[in-house]
């Protein structure tokens, strides 16, 4: 009984999820599920396989075997495409933004707003990006700025207000405050905290213990593709987590 | 900040400035140096205006190409093989009109073969490219034995003064469609959804992909693009010339390239706009001309090429980062 409404309330639930590269087995049946509006911290050392596990889930990689529900369907995501469509946004280091183009065209990549005969409404884009940076907390000065002048914080708080302007069901957080000062990690975690406050389900994932621990509310841990621990925050102190993730690395 | 200020501001820091001043130069040069200011003569305008936009279309589509992140190296080698389809197809006894988009429907599938050598066969479009450029120039020579071929066009007065007539008694038709083709694209490029993908996939194909922009369909398009823009000045050159001649368009694909550097065009994609390329493309036509009017020999064209290919994109670099300075 117990174990059916924990199912309702998933938004995302993978179950048995194995993955070859050629003879690298990278998963090894690993089951993850996340809860509507949840924050789940995913941690691990490089080669664990959470990147693997993501990858599948945003369609950059097909799982060889296992199953995917999303808001309590099953369902097939052979491409970001259909990751998108079904509400799965991601924002990654250097996959979710394109440098060189304003603001505002970063935002509506792929979902431009149009005028009729393919004509871009600029005016409806500039406002509603400036919008969606300011609910953020983010003022910046033009939409037109092009992202590269942007702080790195900064372009986290774009690609973050974009998953948040198209409601998104579930934000994945690849690494979103590596390489950044410590005001521009304290940014990116307000703007995390915003993802909860809209009721956004997303998936952190990071190598940096204290900042997830900040803001998550339930840690998994995997190694060598399988999930090693699956933990709520108010079961475990930072320092049983730091050893929780070393232990895991060094079983076997 | 009021609006105004902020066009302008972006004007003068945009990547084409460069190219602007660039061409101003030369326009002052040509017309100074020149003997009798025989530059600006009506005559020689019309030359300029006519020959060169052959070239110049053919470097829009180059240009558009780019921003994508692809190259096309075999741009001399379709409009070639684009010449000798139109003159089998005049060889029917069709419409002109007909015979034309016949070519252009050729010049589309090569344009979508390098496409598909370069998408699906995830090779550098640099050297999917280099392959077909030396693949429909070598078929050509070989199909047409490397000769001259007439193609006499003038049983159709219509299909001439559509490619090589003029508007009004002065203005050169070909010159009317390097502005069309301009406008066609740049509007693409910058106003519709579509220009957004190309951009975006030339920028960061990741990101765009994430998005779920089809970066596949957005090169294939672009690829066609240049295939159609050679095909058609195929169309062109044959109507001016009246015959098939088996070396045109060679050493175009790196002026092609030149011209959009020039313009202001990044070779990693991403970066670069309509009137920076068609500026680029101009004055590259321009150069050649304006040498030949100074009566300067023609070896000198490279220098020339060479010195403002290299001065053009130092000086928009430099722009480049004051304007980051800036900010």
């Amino acid at each position: 009984m117990e174990y059916e409404n924990r199912q309702n309330d998933d938004i995302v639930r993978m179950v048995n999820i194995e993955k070859w590269f050629g003879r690298v087995y990278a998963l090894r049946g690993v089951d993850f599920h996340l809860k509507r509006g949840e924050t789940v911290g995913l941690l691990g050392d490089n080669g664990a396989g959470k990147s693997t596990l993501i990858k599948i889930l945003s369609g950059y990689h097909v799982a060889d075997k296992g199953d995917i529900y999303f808001d309590g369907k099953k369902v097939v995501i052979r491409s970001p495409r259909d990751a998108r469509r079904l509400g799965i946004e991601t924002v990654y280091q250097e996959q979710a933004l394109a440098p060189n183009l304003s603001i505002s065209r970063n935002i509506f990549m792929g979902r431009e707003p149009v005028k009729g005969f393919g004509i871009m409404d600029k005016k409806l884009m500039d406002e509603e990006s400036m919008q969606a940076l300011q609910n953020l907390g983010l003022r910046l000065r033009s939409p037109d700025l092009p992202v590269v002048t942007l702080s790195g914080g900064e372009r986290q708080g774009v690609a973050i207000a974009r998953a948040i302007h198209f409601k998104a069901k579930c934000v994945i957080l690849d690494e979103p405050t590596v390489a950044l000062s410590v005001k521009e990690v304290n940014e990116v975690l307000e703007f995390i905290r915003e993802i909860q406050r809209e009721g956004i389900s997303s998936i952190f994932i990071t190598h940096n213990l204290y900042h997830v621990y900040e803001i998550a509310e339930r840690f998994v841990v995997m190694a060598r593709g399988k999930k090693m621990t699956d933990v709520l925050k108010e079961d475990v102190t930072l320092d049983d987590l730091s050893e929780l993730v070393i232990k895991s690395a060094l079983v076997e | 900040m009021t609006n105004q200020e902020s066009i302008w501001k972006r004007l003068i820091v945009s990547r084409s400035l460069s190219i602007f001043v660039v061409f101003i130069v030369l326009i002052v040069l040509f017309t100074v140096f020149s003997p009798q200011g025989r530059f600006l003569d009506p005559e020689n305008l019309k030359v300029l205006l006519a020959y060169g936009s052959e070239f110049s279309i053919i470097a829009l589509g180059a240009g558009f190409l780019m921003v994508t992140g692809e190259f096309d190296l075999s741009v001399g080698s379709i409009l070639v093989f684009c010449s000798f389809a139109f003159l089998k197809f005049f060889g029917l006894h069709l419409n002109l009109f007909v015979v034309l988009a016949l070519t252009i429907g050729v010049g589309a599938l090569l344009g979508l073969l390098n496409a598909m050598i370069t998408v699906k066969g995830q090779i550098p479009s640099f050297v999917a490219t280099l392959g077909t450029m030396m693949l429909w120039r070598g078929l050509t020579l070989w199909f047409s034995g490397g000769e001259q071929q007439a193609c006499d066009v003038s049983s159709s007065p219509a299909f001439v003064s559509f490619l090589n007539g003029n508007l009004g008694n002065f203005f050169p038709i070909q010159a009317m469609w390097f502005i069309v083709f301009g406008i066609i694209l740049g509007v693409i490029l910058h106003l519709t959804r579509l220009g957004n993908w190309i951009y975006s996939t030339g920028d960061n194909a990741d990101a765009a992909r994430a998005m779920g922009i089809r970066t596949d369909i957005v090169k294939m398009l672009s690829f066609m693009v240049v295939g159609i823009l050679c095909a058609f000045v195929a169309g062109i050159q044959i109507s001016r010339v009246s015959c098939f001649t088996a070396r045109t368009g060679e050493g175009w694909e790196l002026k092609a390239v030149a011209a959009c550097v020039v313009g202001g065009t990044s070779l990693r994609g991403g970066i670069g706009n309509m009137s920076g390329i068609f500026l680029g493309a101009f004055t590259i036509s321009m150069i050649e001309n304006g040498l030949v009017v100074l009566r300067i020999p023609y070896f000198w064209t490279y220098v020339v090429f060479g010195l403002v290919i290299i001065f053009s994109v130092l000086s928009s670099m430099y722009i480049e980062r004051q304007k980051w300075a800036q900010k």
